[in-house]
C-alpha cells in the first residue's frame, strides 16, 4: 500500500502542487522569521559585546518612576579623582532625530527610515565604541563628526559646512569636522550616527550642566568593589546607580532583542495567518482528489483492502505531502529571510551582517508545523475516502460520503459560540501580557473562522444563487451554469471561499478599525478643540520650548501653550501629569470646568483635577496636595479648578512653572495655538511660515491640515499591515484556482457533454470563469461579515477616546469585495482554459 | 421546416461517410476502428448500425457527428464537408444540427428537464419554438415533470428528457448511442417506440447504434459492421432477422 | 496442487449459490426489481456464463454473489459461507482471499505496473505469492515482457489479460468477470475468452462471467439466461448458434 501511496502522489503531481505551495508559503514564512531572528539575535549579541566592552563601571540616573533626572556635571571629575579608575567620562545623548543636518540640497535625510542618533564627543574608542576615520573630533561651537556610511551615502563631505536642525533652531554652517566608524565594521542599521562636543550638546538639546550618564574604565588590577564603594561615598544617595559591564552588556542584548522579537513575531503573525489559510486549502485538495479517485477506490476495497488500508494510503499521500512541503518551506524560508534583509537594505536600514542560522528548533518547528497542518486537513477526507462502498468501482458518479450536515452544523455553532465568548471575554478585560492577549484572540479568531466555515455550506447554496442571479441573467446560459455550479455543491463552495473569508476579515477588521479612529479624531477636534494650529513632531524628539515662546513672540496669537508629559507620585500613587500653560488653556481646548476657574499665567503653585481624580482623592477647589517628582522634589499645590472634559486631556494639569522647578520634563510633546481675534489665518500666515522655516522637524498645522496628516499616518499603517494580509489572500486565490481545477477535472464528462450538444469553448471558460468569480464574491463576504463582527468588537474595546462608535468604510469594503470577486475571475484562468480545451470524444468517454 | 409525414421511400441524404477510415494508437497498440466505410443515412429514416463489442460502430457515430475526426476519408452532414470545418464551426453545427442521445450521462445535473430539453437552444441564444417545443414535451409525456432535477427522475425518464433536448431544436438528425443500454426491457420499449414516432410523426432523422436486435428491430434499417467494416445491411429488421445475421456473422 | 489436471465435468463440489434472491433499488415510484426470486447453483471448475438483455439483473446478481452489494431478501453461500451472515469487514477479507474479479473497464489501478496490479490483492493481505503458480499466470497470459509497463502503456486486450492474471494468481475459490470482453475487438475478445476457458480446464479454476454477447457466452460450459429479474432459461454446452436460438425464444 505504501507503494500506492508513492504512486499517488506521482499520478496527481500537478494538483498536489498547489497543495505544496500553500504549506510552502506558510512554512517559509515561520522559518524565515526565525532564521531572520536567530541570525540579528546572534550578531546584534557581538555588537553589544563590542560597544560594552571598553566600559568596566557606568554611573547613572534612575528613577522610580517619571523620567530620571540627569547627573550633575561636576560629579564626572569628582568621580574621575578615584584612585583606581583610569578615565571617567560624561556622555550626553540627544533625543531621535533630535538633531538632523541638513544636505547640501536642501533636504534632510529621510525621517521615516531609521533613526538620526547625536551623542556627545568621547576621544576614547574603549568608552566611545567610536573611532575617528577621517579628519578630527567635533570640538566647537557649530562642529560635529558624522559615522562614515552615512556620511558617504548622503553626500556629506569632511570640512564642509551644513545647517543644522536642531531643539534651538537652525544652527547655519557647521563643519562637518571627521567621519566616525561605529565598533570595528560600523555596523549601523542604517541609523545616521553624529556627535559634537559635550559643551555642544548640552546647548543643543538643553542640558546645560549635566550629563546622562557616566562611562568609567578602571586601572588595570584595581579592585572594582572597592572603587564602587569610593563612588558611592562621592554621588547622591539617591537617583543615581552604578553597574558594572555585565549588567550594560547585558540590557543592550535585551534592548537589542526586543525589537528583533518585534520583527520576528510579526513575521510569525502573517506566517500562523497563511498557515491557517492553507488548511482549507489542503482540505479541499484533498477531498477532491479523493472524490475523483472514488472508482479507484472501490476497486481496491472489491479486490480486499480495508478500510484502515485506504486510509493509510490517503494519510500516508498527506504526509508525503507535508514532509515535502515543510522541508521546501524550510529553504524557502531561508531565501525569504535573506530577501527581507535585501528589502530592509534597499529601504536603508542595512541590517548587520548575520549569519543564517537554521536552529535545530528551526527545523524541527517548520516540519511539525507543516506536516501537522497536511495531516489535519486530510483527516477528514481520509475518513471519507475509507468509507467508500466497494461498489463504487461499478458505478459512473460515485461520490464521497461525508459527515452529515447537522453534526457540522452544531459542531460549527458550538465553535462559533465559542470564538465570540472567548474574542468578547478577550477584549472586555485582556489578560496582563500580549503574548497572551495574543493569544486569546488569536484562538477565539480562529474558533471563529472554523465555525463560520463548517457552518457556511448552509447559505452557500442560497447566497451563491443570489449573488449569481445577475451572472445567470446577464451572461446566458454560460452565467446561468456558473450559478448552478458554484451552488451545486455548496460544501466545497464554502470551503474554498472560507480560505479567502480569513485574509479579507482581517483585512475589513483593520480597515473598520482604522475609520473609527480617524472618525473619532474628527469628532474629538471637532467638539473639543478651538485651538487654530496644532503642532506634533513626527519624532520622539518633542517639539522644543522655543517653538511655543517663538509662536507667542509674534503677537498674533490670542493663546500658545506648550504641553509636557511626566509621570510623577501624586497623593501616593504613580500618575502622569501634564504641564500647560493653564491661563490660556480656556482659548484652546474645551476643559469643561465643573469647579473653580483656571488661574492667572503668574500663578505657579496650583494644580487642575479632573473631577473623577479629584473625587477619588477626596478634594476640592482649595485644598492642597502634593506632588513627588522623579528628582526627589516635592511640591505643594492648591486645587485651582476641576474639569470634566477628558477627551483630550485625562491627567492631573500645572503650570509650566512646576515642571521647571522640580527638574521635570523640558520638552513639549505638542504645542495648540489660537489666533487673536481680528487676525485671519492668512495675515498670520507669513510669520507661521517663518517659523516654521526656523523648526523644520515640525509642521505648524491647521486643525484640519493636522487631521489630514493624522488620518494619512492611520492610513500609511493600515497599507502595510494590509500589504502582509495580502499574502493570506493571495494563498486562498491559489485555492480557488485549484478547486476550479479540480471541479473541471472531476466534471469531464458534463462538460464532454455540454461540448457535443454545442457549447462553445468561449462559453466554457466563461462559465468557469465566473464560477470562480461567485465563490470569490462568496467568500469575500462571509470575510466582510465576520470583518465586521471583529471590527464592532474591537472598537467597543478600545478606549472612547480613540475609536468611538463602529463607522465602517462602505467604499473602501465595497472595492475591497469588487476586488476579489475579480481576482476570482483572474486566478480561474488556467482552470477555464483547460475545460475550453477539453477533447470532447475523450470527456464524454471519461470515466 | 417539419415534413410532417414519410413513407419509408428514399428521399434525400442526412449523413454521409464516405471511405472513411479512423486508426487509435499505433504500433503494437494500434487499432482500426474504421476501415474504409463508405455508407449514407436518408433523412426521415430510422437508422440502426449495429456490431459487436470492438467493431467500431460507435466511433463511426462519433466521426459522423462531428465528435471525432477520421484517420482518412469523408464524411458529410447535409452537404457540409465536416472536413472542412474549424472546431468552432464543428461545435455550432453540432449545437444547430444535430441532437444527441447518450447511453448514459446525458443531462446536466444542475439544471431542470426542461433546462437541459432547451440547452442547445439556450447556448445558441435563440428562443426555442414554443409550439414545436409543447409538441416535443408532450410526446416524451413529461409535461408534469419539466421542473424535475435528473437526480429526481427514474432512467427512463432520464432518457425521454434526453431524447426531447434532441429533437427540441428540430434538428438534421440525431445520433444516439445504445440509448436503452442502461434500461430494462419495458423502458428501454418506451424509448424506442417513442423515437420511431419521432420518425413516423415529427418527421425527425434518427441514426442509433446499438448491440441489441430487439432495439435494432424498431429501426427502419440496420447497417451491420465488424471489425470496422460494414458487412451487410437490411431494410425493416425484425429481431429474428438481426438474430439470424448475428449467427452469420459469428461464424466467420 | 497439480497444475495440469484434466477438466472434470460433472463435479458435483458448489462453488456459490444463490437461494431465493431478492433485490430491490430505489422506493415507490422509481423502484426497481432488479433480481426477483434467484435460485441457481455454480459448480466448481466451470466456466458459467450468465446471460440477458440489458436491464434484465445479470450484472447485479453477480454483484451480489461476489459479496459487492447487499441482497433484500434470500442468501447466498460461498463454499459453504452465507454471506448474509458477515460483517464488512469480514466481506472485504472473504474478497480479499477467496474471490477474483474481471470488471469490464477500470479493472487496474493507473499508478501501479502490470505486476503490481497483478499482486494487488496478495500485497493487500500482506501475503507473498506463490512464485512458481505466479510465473505460470503471467507466461499464460503471454504478459512476461509487459510486466513493468503501466496501464496507460497498454492495449485495452493486455488490460484485461492483466485483470485476469489478477484474478487468477491468488488461486482464489471462484472468479467473476463482469462482460471482461465488452471494451475489446473480436480478435482480443476470443482471445481474452480462450484464456478464460483454458484456466478452467488446465488450471482448475472456477469462473462465472457475465456477457450479453452469444459468442462469448459460447465459450463456457454453461449458460444461465436472466431476464428482468428472473432465471427464463439454463443451456449446457452452448454454441452462439443455441445461445441465438435461446434469446431468439425470449424475445418471443
Amino acid at each position: 500500500m505504501l507503494r500506492l501511496t508513492f504512486r499517488n502522489l506521482g499520478a496527481n503531481k500537478a494538483r498536489f502542487a498547489m497543495t505544496t505551495f500553500a504549506v510552502v508559503l506558510g512554512v517559509g514564512f515561520v522559518v524565515a522569521s526565525f532564521v531572520l531572528s536567530d541570525g540579528l539575535r546572534s550578531s546584534f549579541g557581538d555588537l553589544s559585546d563590542e560597544i560594552t566592552a571598553g566600559t568596566d563601571l557606568q554611573v547613572r540616573p534612575v528613577s522610580e518612576f517619571g523620567e530620571p533626572v540627569p547627573l550633575d556635571e561636576t560629579l564626572v571629575d569628582e568621580i574621575a579623582a578615584i584612585d583606581g579608575i583610569r578615565l571617567a567620562v560624561g556622555f550626553v545623548e540627544g533625543d531621535e532625530s533630535a538633531m538632523q543636518p541638513v544636505k547640501s540640497d536642501g533636504t534632510t535625510i529621510n525621517s521615516v527610515g531609521p533613526p538620526q542618533l547625536t551623542f556627545s564627543w568621547v576621544d576614547d574608542e574603549g568608552l566611545g565604541a567610536f573611532a575617528l576615520i577621517e579628519g578630527s573630533a567635533p570640538d566647537e561651537t557649530a562642529e560635529f563628526s558624522m559615522d562614515v556610511d552615512a556620511a558617504t551615502s548622503n553626500g556629506f563631505v569632511v570640512g564642509s559646512t551644513y545647517d543644522l536642525i536642531t531643539p534651538i533652531g537652525v544652527v547655519e554652517d557647521a563643519t562637518l569636522t571627521g567621519t566616525t566608524r561605529f565598533g570595528s565594521a560600523n555596523d549601523t542599521l542604517g541609523a545616521v550616527l553624529m556627535h559634537v562636543s559635550l559643551d555642544e550638546a548640552q546647548r543643543l538639546f538643553g542640558v546645560p550642566g549635566t550629563v546622562d550618564e557616566i562611562a568609567i574604565r578602571l586601572d588595570t588590577d584595581t579592585d572594582a568593589a572597592a572603587v564602587v564603594a569610593e563612588i558611592s561615598q562621592v554621588i547622591p544617595t539617591y537617583g543615581v546607580e552604578i553597574v558594572d559591564q555585565a549588567t550594560l552588556n547585558a540590557e543592550q542584548k535585551a534592548d537589542f532583542n526586543q525589537g528583533v522579537d518585534i520583527v520576528g513575531n510579526v513575521l510569525l503573525g502573517f506566517a500562523i495567518v497563511s498557515l491557517f489559510v492553507s488548511i482549507f486549502i489542503i482540505y479541499n485538495t484533498f477531498s477532491i482528489i479523493l472524490g475523483q479517485r472514488v472508482r479507484e477506490m472501490g476497486l481496491l476495497r472489491a479486490l480486499g483492502a480495508d478500510t484502515r488500508q485506504i486510509r493509510r494510503t490517503v494519510l500516508g499521500e498527506a504526509l508525503a505531502v507535508g514532509l515535502i512541503a515543510s522541508l521546501i518551506g524550510l529553504l524557502a524560508g531561508v531565501g525569504i529571510a535573506q530577501g527581507l534583509i535585501a528589502l530592509f537594505d534597499a529601504l536603508g536600514a542595512s541590517l548587520p551582517d548575520s549569519p543564517i542560522i537554521v536552529s535545530l528548533r528551526t527545523i524541527v518547528l517548520a516540519l511539525t508545523l507543516g506536516i501537522g497542518v497536511t495531516l489535519v486537513s486530510a483527516l477528514a477526507p481520509a475518513r471519507a475516502a475509507a468509507s467508500v462502498a466497494p461498489m463504487a468501482a461499478l458505478r459512473d458518479g460515485a461520490t464521497l460520503g461525508h459527515q452529515s450536515s447537522r453534526r457540522r452544523l452544531v459542531v460549527g455553532s458550538t465553535l462559533l459560540s465559542i470564538g465570540i465568548a472567548v474574542g468578547g471575554f478577550g477584549l472586555i478585560s485582556p489578560p496582563s501580557s500580549t503574548l497572551n492577549v495574543v493569544l486569546v484572540l488569536g484562538f477565539a479568531a480562529a474558533a471563529v473562522f472554523l465555525g463560520v466555515t463548517l457552518v457556511s455550506p448552509v447559505i452557500a447554496e442560497p447566497v451563491s444563487r443570489g449573488l449569481g442571479w445577475p451572472v445567470a441573467k446577464g451572461m446566458g446560459t454560460a452565467g446561468r451554469l456558473a450559478r448552478e455550479n458554484a451552488s451545486r455543491n455548496p460544501r466545497r463552495t464554502a470551503t474554498t471561499g472560507a480560505a479567502l473569508m480569513i485574509g479579507l476579515s482581517l483585512v475589513s477588521t483593520v480597515l473598520i478599525v482604522g475609520e473609527s479612529v480617524k472618525s473619532r479624531l474628527g469628532e474629538l477636534l471637532e467638539s473639543s478643540v478651538q485651538a487654530d494650529y496644532l503642532i506634533i513632531d513626527d519624532s520622539d524628539a518633542g517639539v522644543t520650548p522655543k517653538l511655543a515662546a517663538d509662536l507667542a513672540d509674534t503677537g498674533q496669537f490670542a493663546a500658545v501653550t506648550g504641553f509636557r508629559y511626566d509621570e510623577v507620585r501624586l497623593a501616593g500613587f504613580v500618575t502622569d501629569m501634564i504641564a500647560a500653560d493653564l491661563s490660556s488653556m480656556g482659548l484652546l481646548l474645551s476643559l469643561d470646568l465643573q469647579s473653580g476657574t483656571l488661574p492667572a499665567a503668574d500663578v505657579t503653585d496650583v494644580i487642575v483635577l479632573h473631577t473623577d481624580k479629584a473625587e477619588d482623592m477626596g478634594v476640592g477647589v482649595g485644598d492642597t496636595v502634593t506632588v513627588e517628582f522623579a528628582s526627589g522634589d516635592a511640591a505643594f499645590l492648591k486645587v485651582a479648578a476641576t474639569y470634566d472634559d477628558d477627551t483630550i486631556l485625562d491627567s492631573p494639569i500645572v503650570p509650566v512653572q512646576v515642571f521647571d522647578d522640580a527638574g521635570a520634563a523640558a520638552v513639549d510633546q505638542w504645542v495648540a495655538a489660537s489666533l487673536a481675534d481680528g487676525v485671519s489665518a492668512a495675515a498670520a500666515q507669513p510669520l507661521i511660515d517663518q517659523i516654521q522655516q526656523r523648526y523644520p522637524q515640525v509642521s505648524i498645522d491647521s486643525a484640519a491640515e493636522f487631521q489630514e496628516r493624522f488620518e494619512a499616518s492611520i492610513d500609511s499603517a493600515l497599507t502595510v499591515v494590509n500589504a502582509l494580509l495580502a499574502l493570506a489572500i493571495v494563498i486562498a486565490l491559489i485555492g480557488i484556482a485549484n478547486t476550479l481545477a479540480l471541479s473541471v477535472h472531476e466534471r469531464t464528462r458534463e462538460l464532454g457533454l455540454l461540448r457535443a450538444v454545442g457549447m462553445t469553448r468561449r462559453q466554457v471558460r466563461r462559465m468557469v470563469r465566473w464560477e470562480a468569480a461567485l465563490v470569490a464574491l462568496f467568500g469575500a463576504l462571509l470575510g466582510v461579515a465576520v470583518g465586521l463582527l471583529f471590527g464592532w468588537g474591537v472598537v467597543s474595546a478600545l478606549p472612547a477616546d480613540f475609536a468611538g462608535s463602529l463607522n465602517v468604510p462602505f467604499l473602501r469594503i465595497t472595492l475591497l469585495v469588487a476586488v476579489a470577486a475579480a481576482a476570482g475571475l483572474v486566478a480561474a484562468w488556467l482552470p477555464a482554459r483547460r475545460a475550453g480545451r477539453l477533447n470532447v470524444l475523450d470527456a464524454i468517454s471519461h470515466t | 421546416m417539419p415534413s410532417t409525414t414519410t413513407t419509408g421511400i428514399e428521399t434525400d441524404v442526412a449523413a454521409r461517410a464516405i471511405g472513411a477510415t479512423k486508426f487509435y494508437g499505433s504500433g503494437d497498440t494500434e487499432v482500426r476502428a474504421l476501415d474504409g466505410v463508405t455508407a449514407e443515412f436518408e433523412r426521415g429514416h430510422f437508422s440502426a448500425i449495429m456490431g459487436p463489442s470492438g467493431s467500431g460502430k460507435s466511433t463511426l457515430m462519433h466521426c459522423l457527428a462531428g465528435l471525432d475526426t477520421l484517420t482518412d476519408g469523408r464524411v458529410f452532414i447535409g452537404d457540409t464537408d465536416l472536413s472542412t470545418l474549424s472546431e468552432r464551426n464543428l461545435t455550432l453545427l453540432r449545437r444547430d444540427k444535430i441532437g444527441f442521445v447518450f447511453q448514459a450521462f446525458n443531462l446536466v445535473p444542475t439544471l431542470t428537464a426542461l433546462e437541459n430539453i432547451t440547452l442547445p437552444m439556450d447556448l445558441a441564444g435563440r428562443d426555442p419554438d414554443q409550439e414545436w417545443l409543447d409538441r416535443v414535451i408532450d410526446a416524451v409525456g413529461l409535461a408534469d415533470r419539466t421542473s424535475h432535477r435528473p437526480s429526481e427522475l427514474s432512467g427512463g425518464q432520464q432518457q425521454r428528457v434526453a431524447v426531447a433536448r434532441a429533437l427540441a431544436s428540430n434538428p438534421e438528425i440525431i445520433f444516439a448511442d445504445e440509448p436503452t443500454g442502461n434500461l430494462d426491457s419495458t423502458t428501454g420499449a418506451e424509448i424506442l417506440d417513442f423515437m420511431r414516432d419521432a420518425v413516423d410523426n415529427l418527421g425527425q432523422t434518427i441514426v442509433m447504434v446499438t448491440h441489441d436486435p430487439v432495439a435494432a428491430s424498431h429501426a427502419d434499417r440496420a447497417v451491420f459492421l465488424v471489425d470496422g467494416k460494414i458487412v451487410d445491411e437490411m431494410m425493416e429488421p425484425t429481431a429474428e432477422m438481426v438474430l439470424d445475421e448475428m449467427k452469420l456473422l459469428s461464424r466467420r | 496442487m497439480t497444475l495440469l489436471t484434466t477438466h472434470l465435468p460433472a463435479s458435483e463440489t458448489i462453488a456459490a449459490r444463490a437461494i431465493a434472491v431478492d433485490k430491490f433499488y430505489g422506493k415507490g415510484e422509481t423502484e426497481v426489481r432488479a433480481l426477483n426470486g434467484i435460485d441457481v447453483e455454480f459448480q466448481q471448475g466451470r466456466f458459467t456464463a450468465i446471460m440477458g438483455p440489458s436491464g434484465s439483473g445479470k450484472s447485479t446478481l453477480m454483484h451480489c454473489l461476489a459479496g459487492l452489494d447487499r441482497i433484500t431478501n434470500g442468501s447466498i453461500v460461498i463454499g459453504g459461507t452465507d454471506l448474509t451472515s458477515l460483517s464488512e469487514r469480514q466481506l472485504t477479507l472473504l474478497r480479499r482471499d477467496r474471490i477474483g474479479f474481471v470488471f469490464q473497464a477500470y479493472n487496474l489501478v493507473p499508478t501501479l505496473s502490470a505486476l503490481e496490479n497483478i499482486t494487488l490483492p496478495m500485497d493487500l493481505a500482506g501475503v507473498d505469492p506463490d512464485p512458481v503458480w505466479l510465473d505460470t499466470v503471467i507466461s499464460t497470459v503471454g504478459l512476461a515482457d509487459r510486466l513493468e509497463h503501466r496501464p496507460g502503456e497498454l492495449s485495452g486486450g493486455q488490460q484485461q489479460r492483466v485483470a485476469v492474471a489478477r484474478a487468477l494468481a491468488s488461486r482464489p475459490e471462484l472468479i467473476f468477470a463482469d462482460e471482461p470482453t465488452g471494451n475489446l475487438d473480436s480478435t482480443s475478445g476470443a482471445e481474452m475468452l480462450d484464456f478464460m476457458r483454458r484456466a478452467v480446464r488446465e488450471m482448475d479454476q472456477t469462473i462465472v462471467m457475465v456477457t450479453h454477447d452469444p459468442v462469448a457466452a459460447s465459450y463456457s460450459d454453461r449458460v444461465v439466461f436472466l431476464a428482468d429479474g428472473r432465471i427464463v432459461d439454463d443451456l449446457a454446452d452452448p454454441t452462439p448458434d443455441k445461445v441465438l436460438d435461446a434469446m431468439k425464444r425470449l424475445g418471443d
